[in-house]
C-alpha cells in the first residue's frame, strides 16, 4: 500500500466519522427531518418596503433600502427583471425629490453610497441623468399611466433641458385631474411661477396642500 | 409565480368578509322572512318575455362563456376549471384547507375566518336537464340574488340580451320542452312533504311561512349545502314542473355530483311537492330598499383610513397591483371576465389617482363628477345598491361587482374623502 492510498483512506474515514457525529445532531434540530438549505431571495420584500416609504414621503429611507438591496441597482437592467424596475423606480423618484443630492444613513456602506449624495455637480448631474433615464424605462414598460408619467415629470423639471418637456407632461395630466401626486402638483406649481403663469401656480398649489395637507412637500423647494 | 400572485390575492382577501356579510346587510330580494312582505299575486313571469323571445346561438355561446371566464367561478361550464391564480376562490379553499403557503400562521388564522363565507359557486353541471333557457337568460342579463345564504352572488356582465341568450343556449344545450301535468298533484301535502323531509334545514321559501329545518341547523352555521340552496320562491321561473318532479326525484341524476340529497320520494310525492313549489301563492318578495346618501363627514378623512375601510378591503381584490401580483392585476385592471383592461390600481394612492381606461381607450380620473355632480368612484358604489334593488344603473356597474354593496357608513368614508380633496 502506498503513503497515498494509505492518506486517503484516512481522510475517508475522517469524512465518514464528520457525517456520522454532526449530522444527526441536525437533523434532530429540525424535528427529525433533513432538508436542503434554500437561498430565500428577500429583495421583493426590502423593494415593497422601500415602495411604502417613498409613499410616506421618507425619501432617503427609501432609497436607502434600495441601494442596500440591490448595491449595483444602478447598472442593472429593468426591462429584464420586475424587481430590478421597481427598485430602479423608487430610487429615481427619490433622486428626483431630492434633487440629485440623496442623503444617505451609515446603514449603507460607504462604497454603495458612492456618487447618490451628489457631492460635486458632475455627480448631480449623473444622478439627474439616471433618474431621468430610469423614469423614461418605466415609462416605456407601463405605457399610458399617468403615476409613471407624473414621476418622469418630476425628474425632467430638475434638468433645465427638460423643463418644458416636464411642464407639457404635466399641464396634460393637470387637464384630465390625473396628476398622481402632490409632489407632482409640487412641480407643476414651480413650473408654472417660472413661466409667469401665477394664477396657475397658485391653482397647482392648492391642488398640493389638498392632496397632502400640513406635510412640507408643497413648500419645499423653490416653488416660484 | 403562483406563489407570489397567491400571496398577493389572499393578501387582499384579508378582510373581505366583515365587510360582506349579507346578516349585517339590509334584507336584498332573496333574503327572508326580516323584511315586512306586501301581499301581492306570485311573481310574474313577465320579465322573462324578452327572453322567452330570443333565440340563442350555442355556438356563439361557447365562445362567449370562455371569452367571459365563466369558469373562473363555476365548474360545468364546457371549460376547465380556471387556474388557479385566476380562480375566484382558490386562495380560499387553500387557505381554508390549511394548504396554503404562508409563514405566519397567525395571519392565516385570521384570513380562515374571513374567507369561510367565500368559497363556493353553484356548478352549471346538467344546466340544460333543470333550467328554462328563457330564464338563464334573463338571470344572465339582470342577475338577481337567488342564494340568501351565500355571499357573492352571479356579476353583473358587460352582456347585451343576445349575447345572454346565447351564453343560456349553449349552458341549457339538450333542454327538452317537457309538458308535465300537475292536475292530479296536491299542494297541500306537497307543503307537508317538504316540512317532513327537511328542506329547510338548508332552503328559503321567501313568501311562505318558514318550513322548519330537520334537523335544526345552528344559527349562523354555513355548510356547503346551506350556501348553495337557492331560495325556492324562484323555482317557478328556473325550472318546469317535469324538471321541478326529475329534480326531486333523483337530482344527482340531473346533476352529478350535486349537494342536493336524494330524498326517496315517489312520484306522486315529487309532484305533490312541486305542485306546491310551482302555485304556492306567495307574498311580495322582501323589497330591497337603497339606504339614504348620508352627510359628509366633517372630521377629516385620509386615505389609510378609506384604504383600509374600503379600497384595500375590498375594491383591490380585483383592481390590483399587478407589479406584485406576477403582472395580473385582477379583473378591474388587467382585464377579465369579458372586461377590457380598465388599468384601474386602486391597491395604492397614486394608483387610485391615476384613473382607469375608459371605452374610447383614453385615461379618465375616477374622481370625475357625472351628471348629479357624484364623483364616478362614488356612484359605482352608490349603483350597487341601486341594482340589489332592481334598478340597475344603465351608465354605471355597480361595485363590488357580485359582492354585496357596501354599507352606507363606507361609501360616505368615501365621498368625503374625495370631497376633502382626496388627501393622502
Amino acid at each position: 500500500m502506498t503513503k497515498r492510498s494509505v492518506m486517503s483512506i484516512v481522510f475517508a474515514g475522517l469524512g465518514a466519522l464528520m457525517v456520522a457525529t454532526t449530522a444527526p445532531a441536525e437533523a434532530e434540530a429540525c424535528g427529525g427531518a433533513w432538508f436542503p438549505e434554500v437561498e430565500v431571495d428577500f429583495r421583493p420584500m426590502a423593494i415593497a418596503m422601500a415602495e411604502k416609504q417613498l409613499d410616506q414621503g421618507k425619501v432617503a429611507q427609501a432609497a436607502a433600502t434600495v441601494i442596500r438591496t440591490m448595491p449595483h441597482v444602478g447598472q442593472l437592467n429593468a426591462k429584464r427583471s420586475k424587481i430590478v424596475e421597481r427598485g430602479q423606480r423608487v430610487l429615481a423618484v427619490a433622486v428626483a425629490r431630492t434633487n440629485g443630492k440623496l442623503e444617505l444613513g451609515q446603514e449603507v456602506p460607504a462604497y454603495a453610497r458612492a456618487h447618490w449624495a451628489g457631492k460635486t455637480e458632475k455627480d448631480r448631474q449623473a444622478n439627474l441623468t439616471f433618474a431621468v433615464n430610469a423614469l423614461r424605462k418605466v415609462n416605456e414598460i407601463k405605457k399610458d399611466d399617468p403615476a409613471a408619467q407624473t414621476e418622469l415629470a418630476e425628474a425632467l423639471a430638475r434638468v433645465d433641458a427638460h423643463k418644458s418637456e416636464a411642464r407639457d407632461m404635466l399641464e396634460k395630466l393637470a387637464k384630465k385631474d390625473l396628476i398622481a401626486t402632490p409632489e407632482g402638483y409640487a412641480v407643476l406649481a414651480e413650473l408654472r411661477a417660472k413661466a409667469g403663469d401665477e394664477s396657475g401656480k397658485k391653482l397647482a398649489l392648492k391642488r398640493c396642500e389638498a392632496m397632502a395637507p400640513g406635510a412640507t412637500v408643497c413648500q419645499t423647494t423653490a416653488r416660484g | 409565480m403562483r406563489r407570489a400572485a397567491a400571496t398577493t390575492f389572499a393578501l387582499l382577501s384579508l378582510v373581505v368578509v366583515a365587510a360582506c356579510d349579507k346578516k349585517d346587510a339590509p334584507p336584498s330580494a332573496g333574503s327572508g322572512a326580516s323584511a315586512a312582505p306586501e301581499p301581492t299575486a306570485a311573481p310574474s313571469a313577465a320579465p322573462v318575455a324578452w327572453a322567452a323571445a330570443l333565440s340563442g346561438s350555442a355556438e356563439r355561446g361557447a365562445k362567449l362563456v370562455e371569452k367571459h371566464e365563466c369558469n373562473r367561478c363555476h365548474d360545468g361550464t364546457g371549460l376547465e376549471r380556471a387556474k388557479f391564480e385566476l380562480h375566484c376562490f382558490g386562495c380560499h379553499e387553500d387557505i381554508i384547507r390549511g394548504k396554503f403557503k404562508i409563514a405566519d400562521k397567525v395571519k392565516l388564522a385570521k384570513w380562515k375566518a374571513h374567507v369561510r363565507d367565500i368559497q363556493f359557486a353553484p356548478s352549471l353541471e346538467g344546466a340544460g336537464a333543470r333550467f328554462e333557457p328563457a330564464w338563464l337568460t334573463a338571470f344572465l342579463y339582470e342577475p338577481a340574488d337567488l342564494r340568501p345564504n351565500m355571499v357573492a352572488s352571479m356579476p353583473r356582465l358587460g352582456l347585451s340580451k343576445q349575447d345572454a341568450a346565447d351564453i343560456a343556449a349553449h349552458l341549457t344545450r339538450g333542454h327538452r320542452d317537457e309538458k308535465l301535468s300537475l292536475e292530479s298533484a296536491s299542494a297541500e301535502r306537497g307543503r307537508a312533504v317538504l316540512e317532513t323531509r327537511g328542506c329547510g334545514s338548508c332552503h328559503l321559501m321567501t313568501g311562505v311561512a318558514a318550513f322548519p329545518a330537520v334537523p335544526p341547523s345552528a344559527p349562523g352555521e354555513r355548510t356547503a349545502a346551506i350556501e348553495l340552496a337557492p331560495d325556492l320562491r324562484f323555482t317557478r321561473e328556473r325550472l318546469s314542473a317535469a324538471a321541478v318532479v326529475r329534480w326531486l326525484r333523483d337530482p344527482a341524476a340531473m346533476k352529478p355530483g350535486t349537494l342536493m340529497p336524494n330524498l326517496g320520494l315517489s312520484d306522486q310525492e315529487a309532484k305533490d311537492a312541486a305542485k306546491y313549489l310551482l302555485t304556492a301563492e306567495l307574498a311580495a318578495a322582501p323589497r330591497y330598499v337603497a339606504p339614504k346618501k348620508l352627510a359628509l363627514l366633517e372630521r377629516k378623512v385620509g386615505f389609510e383610513e378609506v384604504q383600509e375601510r374600503v379600497l384595500g378591503k375590498i375594491c383591490a381584490h380585483c383592481h390590483g397591483n399587478p407589479d406584485v401580483a406576477g403582472g395580473d392585476g385582477g379583473p378591474g385592471n388587467t382585464g377579465g371576465f369579458g372586461f377590457a383592461p380598465r388599468r384601474l390600481d386602486l391597491s395604492k394612492y397614486s394608483g387610485v389617482a391615476s384613473g382607469y381606461v375608459g371605452a374610447d381607450g383614453e385615461r379618465h380620473s375616477v374622481f370625475l363628477p357625472l351628471a348629479d355632480g357624484t364623483p364616478r368612484l362614488v356612484a359605482a358604489l352608490y349603483a350597487r345598491h341601486d341594482e340589489q334593488a332592481g334598478k340597475p344603473r344603465p351608465d354605471v356597474r355597480g361595485m363590488p361587482l357580485g359582492m354585496p354593496a357596501l354599507p352606507i357608513e363606507d361609501i360616505q368614508l368615501v365621498e368625503s374623502w374625495v370631497a376633502q380633496g382626496r388627501p393622502r
